[in-house]
């Protein structure tokens, strides 16, 4: 049954899929031949693919790319970049200062071999022997990429600590410092002024000059392959951990994401983006100037993804290009069509209307009216879940645990203690959340921890993934110290988590939840996504098959729903989703605080079921339970924590009616006689 | 530089054309058509729409006057301001040009504002053989015979962007030999307004400060859109300077005069053509005003009856002051409206060609004074006229008259 | 002039700047606390309430600097200039809040930045097309009184301004700290669904921050005006800009850290100046709050919110 309603799912999304290529590919055909409209002969086309009006699409692209490259950063990794003009402005300075008629040191020897590859000619003004560089710009633009992403990496290095709004407003500042450090730098950059005589790319001996169609063609090329790698990064293991980074970083670093290196990838990677924008934008201008790289750059740029669809590739290109033909050209040439209808109607009125200055206040009402009424962008990244049919909507209640939970395959029970807790502290302030805890985890054993709310059960889980630090104490898995250890680092050794309040991605769909659980044992970087050789084809393939199989374990309770974004998902699924996840991330230890929380006591027993044979494949598992139940029926030992210390442990029934307990449970002074 | 000027004969192979095209079709056309480009959008708005207005008027009047027998002229305006750089946009200067170029209609252009806009466009318009005279962009670069290949690669070389405003290289310098020979300035202070403007012609006035033997203090940058210059002016407060010089428009300059007034009343100020106008008088205001040399690039003309004319027509069409560039556009407008009635006398045809011939002999009068380009589209009057404020009670506050002639600075 | 006096000067310099950056930050941290907004529409609130002022002032009679006031008539100008700014940028705050962002509340992401992103250009562009564009002359009526302190000269436009912003920032936190919408206030800050099952009403108390934070804008306005005696429609940028640098720098949604931030960024700009070089002073505020959000990413008076798992 399963397959069949996977087919159903799939179908309408193949035909959508395929619609898609074909307007895809109808546009790429469209802009290919735009400009040998010119040659057609007809006035009408002639004046469409004017000169002027390729130029406006050459600059529309620039501001794609650049949309293209913020989309990275903000769409896909969440951080809120709004200096992020800096970039373009750095891609730019590098191709401009580094061929236009500014800086000539004189000329000695140490030239001669820059000479030979073209890099750098001998000029001589007034007489002395100077050198004019003439970096090719082919050569410019991966190296406006390198350098720009050198500097996404050395300004995002400071904002690693920093979430949201304090990550914006530090990228300001570096979006204010960046062009002030290029106007007060006369020397090099000509300062105010601007660059002069920057030179036009050049292709077999033709340069391009001012004509604006090879520049066309050019940021054609351009937009092709950075969107197609942008759409490969996306759907990549690295795409799927910056958007986990987005949606909730911690949850992502207890999956086993290296918040520093995604982030500052995600940086490097838009960076790159925007020098290669840069580099391009001022070849085609020819001239440089440090306020053409301010603030408002940055912030529409911004808009333009948020308009399109934040997180969406085809969105922030679609953003792009609205915004600027808008401004380019429609709203430049309105007041001349609506003179031309007032002529044309013998309506006074609309002869003497003029808008030219009004552009920015249209600007603005269009901004706010997309905010109120269509925010979601123009094309939303989001894709909309397929509908379920009756089948899928109606759970088929599964009693005895997953669905050939041999799946899994057995665990390997070792000698001894899968995880020893010896001595831990943790203080938060003047509060002690655990005092000198000690606990053991045999290998294949289940182990419980109860206690009151509050009484650091859930401290405890954060010191042993790493999201907290202890003061003192030791925590050893599998006889390794783990202590200190980064919250993914702890991941790769095979600790896995669920969390009490659910940190799955609200966002992306089941499947890409449980792939993302995957991430530790996968080995896919940025390069591998982009170019998706067959090593990598087959990781993929493998992963997919793998997070099938997890999902699969809970039957048709998540299998129909494998597309679906999470956040549609009921309360027990979405605990499911969480567990799938952590399962993926194929763990030697299993961590679930509170998995039945909130469920009904006939999903609390199929869960219980669940985890039940978990143990029996040889899974240590580690649980924060309430319902005592549950517990009774799972654990070999249980752990009793109040106010951060362990007050009693030993086998369930015994721990029951530990009158400590109890009184734990009931608040002091509570008489044992009321807790029956 | 000759890889550089083989590069451009490319481009101005597929404008020539283009240029012949336009040629036979104007000849039988009465109507010329100007483009008249501004950075109407963001910042500087509120001047672009002056120096438009200058223009549009220049036009409009000739149309009325029927100044020139048979022609009709037209004007299309075009902003190179955009939303997206909140101020004016070279890209879209580069965009304009080419819709100038590429409409066979228009035969000349006005404009553009910025000198920053004026570097994309000039190569642009250089391939289409289409002139502009820029009313206010004052950097040298543009018409630096040693920027040739790079601001006019076609033709030759032939001058595309002319000017009714000297360049930054003529005024400051002038300025200062005024400064260091009339007001005996021994120790000065330099501030710019960081646009490109301003960094220009304070830096021009600088080296030619140094040679006349003035300590220059120091020279700092104004952020023009910051409010507050109290530090930089208690730092050269404590440096006591005899005279300050600044280099910019009434942007920053309103809000500098305002605080030197309240922090170094007693030092000599002055500045250039940027802060010649009646929004400095409005903006500034008195007493702060008072006493600030400015310049403009130009003769003072005695008896300024056209230009009080010229004003009072101004003010009752487009209901607002016109400044100092709204008269060089007007000037610039008046320019193209001399040469096609020279053409027009003649029987000559009426072409992008014809127009850029005509410029270099022509000398019309206008509002500043008779203008003539040299072969590199400047402006040939190297005359900078100064004034200094001075209140006139009877008269409106931002009445020109406030500015009082002084005489012309001494030529470098 | 003595480095000392030179330093005292340029103290009194950067606290009367930091006080206008206090007063402006202000609203930026109240709206930033309850609804963890940049609202990028207060620099133009503020721009609005400089013609306000200017509009006030001129209509009782005072134009540019001729007309000079002493005593109770300067007292009563101010304070109807004060209180017409106040009260219009405060209603324009809460039409703000009112009619396009509380649409928005729910919304995650940046679209409700976005929005005050585009009510920022209708508004600044507004005053463009119906006022002009170009720089006006504030009317001042306060007489020029210079006070001698060594060799450092002091404006008495400049104790004014403290009092005034000192005057308005203690009722401020005496408000938040104090009354009942006040509590509500913080408590909402802290956690709107939580306050609004304690009875909390959270749109009045979101429309209250709007209202406070504009209407300190519209005082930062007055008080600006009269300082500088000049505006601009695109003013409330660099203003805004440092005022809100300041408030992060403070640490955001933090009403003393505001005031503290704004104190700081004042004195650092105008000692940047003085010491270095006023091309460099805004690479120093940035790099100065770069610094101290690397080392407390809180800023200077926030408190880190401790992890939730």
């Amino acid at each position: 049954m399963s397959t069949t309603t996977a087919g159903a799912i799939a179908a309408p999304s193949q035909a959508g899929g395929k619609r898609k290529a074909a307007i895809i590919v109808g546009l790429l055909i469209l802009l290919l031949v735009f400009p040998a409209l010119s040659l057609t002969g007809v006035p009408f086309l002639q004046g469409l693919a004017s000169q002027a009006n390729v130029d406006v699409i050459a600059t529309t692209i620039s501001y794609a790319l650049l949309a293209t490259g913020l989309n990275i950063v903000v769409g896909f990794a969440g951080l809120l970049d709004l200096g992020y003009a800096a970039f373009f402005a750095i891609g730019a300075y590098l191709y401009g200062v580094f061929t236009a008629f500014q800086v000539m040191p004189h000329w000695s020897g140490f030239w001669e071999p820059l000479q030979m590859l073209g890099l750098v000619q001998k000029m001589s003004i007034g007489g002395a022997d100077v050198v004019h560089f003439t970096l090719s710009f082919w050569l410019a633009i991966p190296l406006s990429a390198l350098v720009a992403a050198l500097f996404g990496v050395l300004f995002g290095f400071p904002t690693l600590r920093l979430q949201g709004d304090y990550l914006a407003i530090v990228t300001l500042g570096f979006g204010e410092i960046v062009p002030i450090v290029f106007l007060n730098a006369d020397p090099i950059t000509n300062g105010a002024a601007g660059l002069n005589g920057i030179q036009a790319p050049s292709l077999f001996g033709y340069s391009f000059g001012v004509n604006s169609v090879p520049y066309y063609y050019v940021a054609v090329v351009l937009i092709v392959i950075l969107t197609f790698v942008s759409i490969r990064l996306r759907d990549s293991r690295v795409g799927r951990a910056w958007m986990a980074i987005r949606e909730d970083e911690i949850g992502a670093s207890a999956m086993g994401v290296n918040l520093v290196n995604f982030k500052l990838l995600a940086f490097a990677s838009g960076a790159a983006i925007a020098g290669i924008a840069g580099t391009f934008y001022i070849a085609k201008l020819q001239t440089a100037t440090p306020d053409m790289f301010n603030f408002n750059v940055s912030a529409m740029i911004l808009v333009m993804v948020v308009l399109g669809g934040m997180g969406s590739v085809w969105g922030a290109i679609a953003g792009a290009t609205v915004l600027s033909v808008l401004q380019f050209w429609f709203l430049q040439d309105l007041t001349n069509w609506i003179h031309e209808l007032g002529t044309a109607t013998g309506i006074g009125f609309l002869n003497k209307l003029d808008l030219v200055q009004s552009i920015d206040l249209i600007f603005g009402v269009i901004l706010v009216v997309m905010m109120m009424y269509r925010r979601e962008g123009l094309i939303p990244a989001v894709r909309r879940s397929p509908n379920l049919n009756f089948d899928a909507q109606h759970a088929v209640v599964h009693r005895g645990g997953f669905i050939g939970v041999e799946r899994l395959g057995r665990y390997t029970v070792e000698q001894g203690n899968a995880l020893e807790v010896s001595d831990v502290t943790v203080r938060f302030g003047g509060l002690v959340a655990l005092n000198k805890v000690n606990l053991v985890v045999p290998s294949g054993g289940v182990v419980a921890v109860i206690g009151p709310n509050g009484s650091g059960k859930s401290t405890l889980f954060n010191v042993i993934t790493g999201l907290v630090q202890a003061e003192s104490g030791s925590i050893r898995f599998r006889g390794e110290e783990i202590l200190g250890l980064a919250p993914h680092k702890v991941l790769e050794k095979g600790v896995a988590r669920t969390f009490q309040n659910i940190r799955i991605f609200p966002n992306l769909t089941v499947l890409e939840n449980v792939l993302i659980g995957e991430h530790a044992r996968l080995s896919t970087g940025p390069v591998g996504a982009i170019l998706r050789p067959p090593g990598t084809r087959a990781e993929e393939k493998r992963a997919v098959e793998w997070a099938k199989d997890i999902i699969a374990l809970f039957g048709n309770r998540l299998a129909p729903r494998t597309a679906q974004t999470v956040s549609g998902l009921s309360y027990a699924n979405r605990r499911r989703v969480e567990i799938a996840r952590a399962l993926a991330s194929r763990p030697k230890i299993l961590l679930l605080d509170e998995p039945t929380a909130g469920m009904n006591p006939n999903e609390t027993l199929e869960l219980a079921e669940q985890i039940k044979d978990l143990k029996s494949l040889g899974l240590t598992i580690l649980l924060i339970e309430h319902k005592l139940d549950v517990v009774t029926r799972l654990a070999d030992n249980v752990v009793v924590l109040d106010h951060g210390e362990k007050i009693a442990e030993g086998p369930a029934d015994e721990v029951r009616r530990n009158e400590e307990v109890l009184r734990a449970y009931l608040g002091r002074g509570a008489g044992v006689s009321h807790a029956a | 530089m000759l890889t550089r000027r083989n590069t451009f004969k490319v481009a101005a192979g597929v404008a020539a054309t283009a240029t012949l095209g336009v040629a036979s079709g104007a000849h039988a056309a009465t109507v010329v058509k100007v483009g008249i480009d501004a950075s109407l959008t963001g910042a500087d708005a509120a001047a672009a729409l002056r120096v438009v207005d200058g223009a549009i008027m220049a036009f409009d009047e000739a149309n009325q006057l029927n100044t020139v027998p048979g022609v009709t002229f037209a004007y299309e305006k075009f902003d190179d301001g955009t939303a997206t750089a909140g101020q004016y946009d070279p890209a879209q200067g580069a965009i304009n040009a080419r819709k100038m170029v590429s409409d066979p209609s228009i035969l000349a252009a006005v404009g553009p504002e910025m000198s920053g806009v004026g570097k994309a466009m000039s190569p642009i318009l250089s391939a289409g053989g289409l002139i502009t005279i820029t009313p206010s962009s004052t950097n040298p670069d543009i018409t630096d015979p040693k920027f040739a290949s790079i601001y006019r690669p076609a033709d030759n070389h032939a001058p595309v962007y002319f000017r009714t405003v000297t360049t930054d290289a003529y005024q400051g310098p002038n300025m200062a030999n005024f400064f260091a020979e009339t007001l005996k300035a021994k120790k000065i202070f330099i501030l710019d307004d960081s646009g490109a403007y301003g960094v220009g012609i304070a830096n021009a006035f600088e080296g030619q400060a140094k040679k006349k033997g003035i300590q220059v203090l120091g020279h700092e940058k104004l952020d023009p859109k910051n409010p507050d210059y109290t530090a930089i002016l208690t730092k050269i407060k404590s440096l006591s300077p005899d005279s300050l010089y600044y280099g910019g428009v009434t942007q920053a300059g309103a809000k500098l005069a305002k605080q030197s007034y309240d922090i170094i009343p007693r030092v000599m100020k002055g500045g250039g053509d940027g802060i010649q106008g009646a929004d400095f008088l409005t903006a500034g205001g008195f007493p702060a005003v008072e006493g600030w040399y400015c310049t403009i690039a130009g003769p003072h003309l005695a008896g300024t009856d056209a230009v009080a004319a010229f004003t009072q027509r101004y003010i009752t069409r487009f209901k607002i002051v016109p400044d100092d560039y709204a008269i060089t556009s007007y000037d610039a407008a008046s320019v193209i409206v001399a040469a096609v009635k020279q053409l027009a006398a003649e029987k000559k045809p009426i072409t992008r060609a014809s127009i850029r011939s005509t410029l270099l002999t022509i000398t019309v009068p206008t509002l500043q004074g008779p203008v003539a380009f040299d072969a590199n589209g400047d402006i040939k009057s190297r005359i900078v006229s100064v004034f200094k404020i001075e209140r006139d009670a009877k008269k409106a506050v931002n009445d020109e008259s406030q500015y009082v002639y002084i005489g012309q600075a001494p030529q470098a | 002039m003595t480095g000392f006096d030179l330093f005292v000067q340029q103290t009194i310099n950067g606290l009367t700047l930091g006080a206008m950056y206090s007063l402006l930050a202000l609203g930026f941290t109240m709206v930033y606390g309850i609804l963890e907004l940049i609202n990028f529409a207060h620099f133009s609130v503020f721009m609005v309430g400089t013609f306000v002022a200017m509009g006030a002032l001129q209509s009782m009679g005072i134009m540019g600097q001729s007309v000079i006031l002493t005593g109770l008539p300067l007292v009563g100008v101010l304070l109807v200039a004060l209180a017409a700014t106040m009260t219009v940028c405060g209603c324009i705050g809460m039409g703000i809040e009112r009619f396009f962002l509380r649409r928005l509340r729910s919304v995650k992401g940046p679209a409700q930045m976005i929005t005050t992103i585009g009510i920022s250009y209708i508004l600044s562009n507004s005053v463009l097309l119906f006022i002009g564009g170009q720089g006006f002359n504030f009317p001042n009526p306060i007489p020029m009184l210079k006070y001698h302190i060594g060799g450092a000269v002091m404006d008495v436009r400049q104790p004014l301004i403290w009092a005034i912003s000192a005057v308005l920032m203690i009722g401020l936190t005496y408000f938040v700290q104090s009354t009942k919408l006040g509590k509500a206030m913080r408590a909402t800050a802290q956690d709107p669904e939580a306050a609004r099952m304690m009875g909390v009403d959270v749109d009045r108390v979101v429309l209250t921050a709007f209202f406070l934070g504009s209407a300190m804008a519209g005082a930062a306005a007055v008080v600006f005006g009269l300082y500088y005696n000049y505006t601009n429609f695109y003013i409330g940028f660099d203003a805004g800009l440092r005022a809100f640098t300041a408030a992060v720098l403070g640490g955001i949604g933090n009403v003393p850290g505001a005031m503290l931030g704004g104190l700081l960024i004042g004195i650092i700009e105008t000692m940047t100046s003085q010491f270095i070089s006023t091309n460099w002073a805004e690479v120093v505020i940035f790099s100065i709050l770069i610094l101290v959000l690397v080392f407390r990413p809180a800023g200077l008076l926030g408190r880190v919110a401790p992890n939730k798992s």
